[in-house]
């Protein structure tokens, strides 16, 4: 089938060229033959050669070989997408091979930019973008673990849990509500998890970063706006591609819990401080050994495999990519495991010769076993409890129960209880685009966006200590989603003599949401095996609701180029939303950007040194409508339930204060930047400076508590302001031709974000953070230390924190002394104060990719600085208060005058409350890290030849294996700041294959 | 060419569809009802049902308000140790802060509940309904309101007052009101209206009964009255209650239990109702079930349903039975005491060697944590008894005080009269101090009584008896909690805080 496509279509070519070749046969002709590969050596079939000036082209066969007969002198252009057009003058010889090179000068590269396409060198507006490359060949789940590092002012970061989505950031926090991107796939916007895709259909990602990119997509466009493209077959030329890789997963760093022997003295000391019974079985610690290492029976070596086939290709009229792809991943804490099936559908077709029709398809299927962990809570298991008990059942931690603390044995609740999501989604499109009165387009398209997602928990009975489970449980939930999507743009394009092309589009587009979910348990089965809804007997409960929303919108834009050098570019969108009240939902968001290709200057002197430059300025003004509820201005009241005399009745309450006049976040954002080459473009830089001003923003109303409305469901303002400055740089080097190459990415951002106003300029706390005017968006917040109470004298000669009567329950020698900001002699909240930030203020990487004959090496570091993370695990494993376990960092701990100034006594439930926020927990966020160490081997083509594969690589790939970093815990790449041990980051070791027919 | 008409007419027809897409913006909540869809009286008492909501929730009867027990060191925490009710442990070693869970509970717990009154006597006054309906409905928001305030002002000093709904614009951040405000503008007169407007509690049918009555509010009147010392005032409204027709149940324990026939009984004025199964949180706001016997259950025993070990009354608690008072065995389990539900209590089940019983509902009634279905009795007929019995005494009408203090110690089986007869007005205040903590134990009502008397110094004499040594003057108040402060800088801290 292939082979005769293929012939179908040379075969006119091939009639052509036999013409013109008559036609030109007064001249002196021959027939001279060519090869044309690649920088590795491989064959390149359907390259385009063009004799120049003539109508007269030939493309290579599958063997990159090509015939053709010339005029001495003849230049032919040797053509391929994705590398450098070469021109060769036909001479004496006969037989030519070309090597083409990857162009990576990429300034023809088309981006996505939103309703439409632009070269990359007529961008006037900020723009990243990453190519499949970046996905290729890496033990990585999901599309966003290999974006990160890999575009300037995107952070990425990582959630280690199977399965788990990542957190993008775009140019700072815009917002302290939600700062996520809008995330659009296919032209259909989404709030498709990245997780859904498979890595391997993904061609492109376009990012928009500053406010002339993303206003296009008006009140959503905010925070950024990340395009993904899926593949696309190429025209006259099938492929089948299959990959696999197969990689191991460890944790990146373990902490160092005490033993049983080392605990017990602990335990031992801070009962006593505490005036607390001893326990009786910890009379004598050094009878304890060792004990129970429960982390370690927690954890497990991770294993991810991930496997894709696709094929593809086309005809002269038709296009189509299909793939499949399987990941099947199992974490490193037991129980833990994912897996995801993926299927791909593009299609594209020229119907005739004015219309164009098309679709692609995203199906997949994912099931997750979240498990049932706490990986927190299994550090802090008593390393004196066994596992299992002499019969083999779970332990309890056995003793009197003031001495069990209340943990359940963590390894017998993973292995237990069950607890699994599957998700079903499926997102598409299908498009018609119509051209008509040569300079215009008008597209049509249909997206549907269908998430279906289910919950289901299953727990068998069990009666260990502390806290047994008396009836086996089972809950469900189901949800779904579905969101439909219509689109029309109508787009005008035109050249003008003299050097103006314009190119203007209008558009429309209606989105609408409709969402529901249904949950229901039960308790008690008579059989664990046999456990649906159906058989329970107990405590049957029922629930669910339904929301929708809409989003109506209408916009343009417009590009003007004179001379390729004057480029402007204006946009506007005006967006209605159903979330807000009709009086204020519909706004306007403009654009304007302008770049001026200082290069194309007669006065401009290209030379070897200066390639290409470009200064682009824009503006534009962007809203936040993710943050607003569905029905966010309504006035609504809640219906629950009390009851009479064991009847039970509705009741109907207002539950959150209104605010009719609720609206969306607006966000203004200035850019300059600039774009240059130099060496014959063999360097490119870009380089960004941007202010972005958040206003409107929502806050929680201060004072919500004393009004009545709900702590939970606190109503919301627009009162807030928030401001990001930044820049950044990227560089892109061909450091080596030729046999080897060696090229070079570099990037790296700064951004600082304050908040600038909150309602009544309030605080706003929670958790070890705060919201504060002047400082950085969800700053540490807390007290600061002061060194430790070494004596009595220290202790009553200090200000006042927690000192009484009774010693035993009141501040002492050993305890932690706080700073008295505010010198009033006594500590108290008024003297906290900033800790430091969550959010790194730097951020950068760099990629180098040498190869050499048939190896190729990939060495990727990445890293962010500026930024401090809170290590919450501490308050428990360090804290010494309660009954668990803690790190060997507190065989340091205070014991007498001048044993420690950092590390406090032991004492039971912390009467100077030593572990209140402190900079005690605050830990230096940064680190650098090999992000990733690819090490290929492509077989020769000779070899591959015998194999019947066109193309066969393999590689050994390693993710996260040398991190430089002074943090304590478990790794730096924390989400939000704050350390809660959630779910270990993982290294990865892996060995793939690539094969292409 | 055929295909090129349909595309020319599609794209003439755009601009009529989107002519036509007014109404694809408007979006109605589909669960929850809008303000103005609700005028009916199904709505009305909806909306007066919600106001009583809030005392179910843990952050009031159902945990905090039982905890102020253990403050008033009729009780340890006991509990799972760790962290486990650290909250609770810093009250009662009065090391707390302001960043105490419980502070905050407590300072929470009632707002949501003023608000909801508040929006019936917004809302009701106006509304088209049986006008008999609309006084009662009204009289229970008083009630509400006014028990609502007590509590806080009670535990907190002066408060932010509140008497209509928070609307957008209105000022957010109010100043502490002084409590004797309070008492004088909203709580006396509230519960006075609603003395009048409510019906007495034979009037309410079956369905209805545990709504709050005329002698409810009589009762909690007569309480307010006592805590301003108002003493012949508080004598009228327990005079008031007794001619409503209210007695002493039988049995001590009738108004504990989790069966139907201990709902609303005959000595009850108002109790917290329960419904039983919920399958909302422990910390939840939603439909709770009584938490009680879940957390008081002796730990880890299986006799109960959850059974957490909290509340573990104090040697010393237990050694002020007098011998002979049938209310011990009905209130501790301790070793050698009657069976429970067949088992027999050992000393190692709790830290101290005791557990409650008081509240304790057998599996066979409450099979799980979220079944109990018992009420919470937050004012009863002996409490009214009691009452009076203290406010004659302080009038120096010390004779006259003896017979309702009898009343109370003869159901307990203490039938020797003669011991309360004769007594100097310092003793009578001693015995009736006394009879209050053993008749109301664990009820919630030490605290508010030991804060009471005295002017407070009973409770840091009595604490400070019991080797609570941090306890100061301070402690007599809890302190505000430093989030609403942080929310509300108008909110000046209690002092020593």
């Amino acid at each position: 089938m292939k082979n005769q496509g293929r012939l179908r279509f040379t075969y006119p070519i091939l009639m052509l060229s036999m013409i013109l070749i008559c036609l030109n046969s007064f001249a002196q002709q021959r027939e001279i033959q060519g090869t044309v590969k690649d920088e590795n050596k491989l064959a390149i079939e359907a390259v385009s050669v063009n004799n120049k000036g003539t109508t007269q082209q030939v493309q290579t066969d599958r063997n990159g070989h090509f015939k053709m007969t010339v005029a001495h002198g003849s230049v032919l252009s040797i053509s391929y997408i994705g590398y450098k057009t070469q021109e060769l003058k036909v001479d004496n010889a006969s037989i030519y091979n070309i090597i083409l090179v990857k162009d990576n000068t990429a300034l023809d590269e088309v981006v996505v930019i939103g309703y439409g396409t632009v070269k990359k060198k007529d961008l006037t507006g900020s723009l990243a973008s990453v190519g499949a490359e970046a996905m290729k060949d890496k033990p990585v789940a999901n599309v966003g673990e290999a974006l990160q590092g890999r575009a300037s002012g995107v952070q990425v970061i990582n959630s280690g849990a199977p399965g788990s989505n990542v957190s993008i950031q775009i140019r700072g926090l815009g917002s302290i509500n939600n700062s996520a991107p809008l995330l659009v796939i296919d032209g259909v916007p989404t709030d498709l998890s990245l997780n859904a895709l498979n890595p391997n259909d993904v061609e492109t990602i376009d990012i928009l970063k500053d406010a002339s990119a993303t206003a296009i997509y008006g009140s959503r466009g905010a925070n950024g706006v990340v395009l993904i493209s899926t593949k696309k077959g190429n025209k006259n030329k099938g492929s089948i591609t299959a990959s696999a890789n197969y990689a191991i997963q460890q944790a990146t760093s373990l902490p160092k819990m005490l033993n049983a022997q080392q605990f017990a003295s602990q335990h031992n000391e801070m009962m006593a401080n505490n005036n607390n019974r001893q326990r009786p079985d910890f009379a004598d610690p050094t009878l304890l050994g060792r004990g129970t290492d429960w982390l370690d029976a927690l954890l497990q070596t991770g294993k991810l495999a991930n496997y894709a086939l696709s094929y593809a290709g086309g005809g002269e009229k038709n296009t189509y990519y299909v793939s499949a792809g399987i990941l099947n991943q199992d974490g490193i804490v037991k129980n833990t495991d994912y897996k995801r099936y993926n299927f791909q559908f593009n299609n594209e077709a020229k119907q005739t010769a004015w219309l164009k029709l098309g679709n692609t398809l995203t199906l997949s299927h994912d099931v997750k076993h979240n498990g049932s962990y706490s990986v927190l809570n299994t550090l802090a298991s008593l390393p004196t409890q066994p596992i299992f008990n002499e019969d083999g059942t779970y332990s309890g931690p056995g003793n009197e129960a003031i001495f069990y603390g209340d943990l359940r044995n963590p390894i017998g609740t993973a292995m237990l209880e069950q607890n699994t999501t599957k998700g079903y989604n499926l997102l598409g499109n299908i498009y018609a685009e119509a051209n008509f009165l040569n300079h215009f387009t008008f597209k049509t398209l249909l997206g549907l966006d269908y998430k279906a997602w289910d919950n289901m928990t299953f727990s068998p009975k069990y009666n260990w200590k502390p806290i047994p489970v008396p009836n086996s449980y089972r809950s469900e939930s189901f949800n779904k989603s579905l969101t439909y999507l219509w689109d029309n743009t109508l787009t005008y394009a035109n050249t003008f003599g003299g050097g103006h092309e314009i190119n203007v589009m209008i558009g429309s587009s209606a989105q609408n949401n409709d969402y529901n979910y249904m949950n229901g348990s039960i308790k008690e089965f008579l059989s664990d095996n046999n456990n649906q809804l159906n058989n329970g007997l107990l405590d049957p409960t029922v629930g669910g609701s339904r929301n929708e929303w809409a989003l109506l919108s209408f916009f343009g834009r417009a590009n003007y180029t004179f001379k390729n050098r004057y480029l402007l570019t204006a946009t506007v969108r005006r967006d209605g939303t159903s979330r807000i009240a009709s009086a204020n939902r519909w706004g306007t968001f403009p654009s304007f950007s302008a770049a001026w290709r200082i290069s194309e200057e007669s006065f401009f002197n290209k030379n070897d040194f200066w390639s290409d430059v470009k200064l682009r300025i824009g503006y534009g003004v962007t809203g936040n409508q993710a943050v607003l509820d569905n029905y966010a201005a309504s006035a609504r009241l809640k219906t629950g339930q009390y009851v009479f005399n064991g009847i039970p009745v509705s009741t109907l309450y207002p539950l959150v204060m209104p605010n009719p006049g609720i609206r969306w976040e607006t966000i203004k954002q200035q850019n300059v930047g600039i774009d240059a080459s130099f060496f014959k473009n063999r360097i490119q830089l870009t380089m960004d400076a941007y202010i972005k001003k958040t206003s409107d923003m929502l806050v929680k109303m201060s004072v919500p508590i004393t009004t009545g409305y709900s702590d939970s469901y606190t109503p919301m303002i627009n009162a807030g302001e928030v401001e990001n400055k930044g820049w950044e740089l990227s560089l892109r080097s061909q450091n080596l031709k030729g046999e080897l190459v060696w090229n070079t990415d570099f990037n790296i951002s700064y951004n600082r974000n304050k908040v600038v106003r909150l309602d009544g300029d309030v605080p706003i706390y929670y958790g070890y953070q705060s919201h504060t005017i002047g400082q950085p968006v969800g700053s540490f917040y807390g007290y600061l230390t002061n060194g430790i109470f070494q004596n009595w004298a220290e202790v009553n000669s200090y200000a006042y924190q927690y000192q009484g009567a009774d010693p035993a329950n009141s501040t002492a020698p050993g305890d932690i002394k706080f700073r008295d900001i505010n010198k009033d002699g006594v500590v108290n909240d008024y003297d906290r104060t900033y800790l430091g930030n969550p959010t790194p203020s730097w951020s950068f990487a760099m990629n180098n990719k040498l190869s050499y004959k048939n190896i190729d090496l990939e060495v990727f570091f990445q890293g962010v600085s500026g930024n401090q993370i809170y290590n919450a695990n501490r308050v428990t494993l360090e804290g010494m208060y309660t009954i668990r376990n803690q790190t060997t960092k507190v065989l340091d701990r205070w014991t007498a005058e001048g044993t420690s100034n950092e590390v406090p006594r032991a004492i039971y439930s912390d009467p100077n409350k030593n572990t209140r926020n402190s900079d005690r927990f605050i830990e230096q966020g940064k680190y650098l890290r090999l992000k990733n160490l690819t090490v290929g081997y492509t077989l020769p083509e000779a070899v591959a030849k015998r194999l019947h594969a066109g193309r066969l690589r393999f590689y050994f790939s390693g993710q996260n294996l040398f991190t430089w970093t002074k943090y304590s815990g478990f790794d730096p790449e924390v989400i939000g700041g704050v350390d809660n041990s959630n779910y270990p980051i993982t290294k990865n070791f892996s060995l793939g294959l690539d094969l292409r027919f | 060419m055929m295909m090129k008409k349909i595309f020319y007419m599609a794209l003439a027809a755009m601009p009529l569809w989107l002519g036509s897409c007014s109404k694809f913006l408007d979006k109605e909540p589909l669960e929850d009802p809008s303000a103005e869809s609700v005028k009916d009286a199904s709505a009305a008492v909806a909306m007066i049902n919600a106001a009583y909501q809030p005392l179910q929730r843990p952050k009031l009867y159902n945990m905090r308000i039982w905890s102020l027990d253990i403050m008033a060191g009729n009780s340890a925490v006991g509990a799972g140790g760790g962290d486990d009710g650290i909250e609770t442990i810093q009250l009662s070693n009065f090391s707390t802060g302001p960043d105490n869970f419980s502070a905050v509970d407590l300072w929470r717990g009632p707002n949501p509940g003023i608000l909801y009154c508040n929006t019936v006597l917004e809302n009701v006054p106006s509304m088209d309904i049986d006008p008999q309906l609309k006084n009662r409905l009204i009289g229970e928001a008083k009630f509400l309101r006014a028990n609502y305030y007590f509590i806080l002002v009670q535990l907190f000093g002066d408060v932010p007052l509140s008497l209509v709904p928070a609307k957008p614009g209105d000022d957010l951040k109010p100043a502490r009101v002084s409590k004797e405000r309070i008492y004088n503008e909203v709580i006396v007169p509230d519960l006075k209206e609603a003395i009048t407007l409510l019906p007495r509690r034979e009037e309410y049918a079956d369905q209805d009964k545990g709504r709050v009555s005329k002698g409810a509010a009589a009762g909690l009147l007569a309480k307010v009255y006592l805590t301003l010392k108002q003493y012949q005032l508080c004598i009228d409204q327990c005079n008031q209650v007794e001619s409503l027709g209210y007695v002493l149940n039988a049995d001590y324990s009738d108004c504990f239990g989790g069966e139907p026939r201990h709902k609303n009984t005959a000595e009850s004025l108002f109790e917290v109702q329960y419904y039983g199964l919920t399958k909302a949180g422990f910390w939840d706001d939603e439909n709770q079930a009584n938490w009680l016997s879940t957390y008081m259950g002796p730990r880890n025993s299986g006799w109960v349903g959850g059974g957490y070990g909290w509340n573990q009354p104090t040697a010393e608690f237990v050694s002020q039975y007098e011998t002979g008072d049938l209310r011990k065995d009905k209130t501790v389990l301790y070793e050698g005491g009657p069976l429970f539900d067949g088992k027999a209590y050992k000393s190692n089940m709790s830290s101290t060697g005791y557990n409650v019983r008081k509240f304790l509902v057998p599996l066979s009634i409450s099979p799980d944590y979220n079944t109990n279905a018992a009420n919470i009795v937050v004012l009863r007929y002996a409490d009214v008894l009691l009452m009076k019995a203290e406010a004659l005494n302080e009038l120096g009408n010390t004779a006259q005080a003896v017979d309702p203090l009898y009343m109370v110690r003869q159901r307990a089986g203490l039938t020797d009269k003669k011991s309360i007869t004769g007594l100097s007005q310092a003793d009578m205040r001693e015995k009736i101090r006394h009879e209050r903590r053993i008749e109301l134990a664990f009820e919630g009502q030490r605290w508010f009584d030991m804060i009471r008397w005295d002017n407070g110094q009973y409770a840091l004499n009595f604490l400070h008896s019991i080797g609570k040594l941090n306890a100061t003057a301070k402690h007599l108040l809890l302190p505000i909690p430093q989030v609403e402060i942080d929310a509300n800088p108008n909110l000046k801290q209690n002092p020593g805080y």
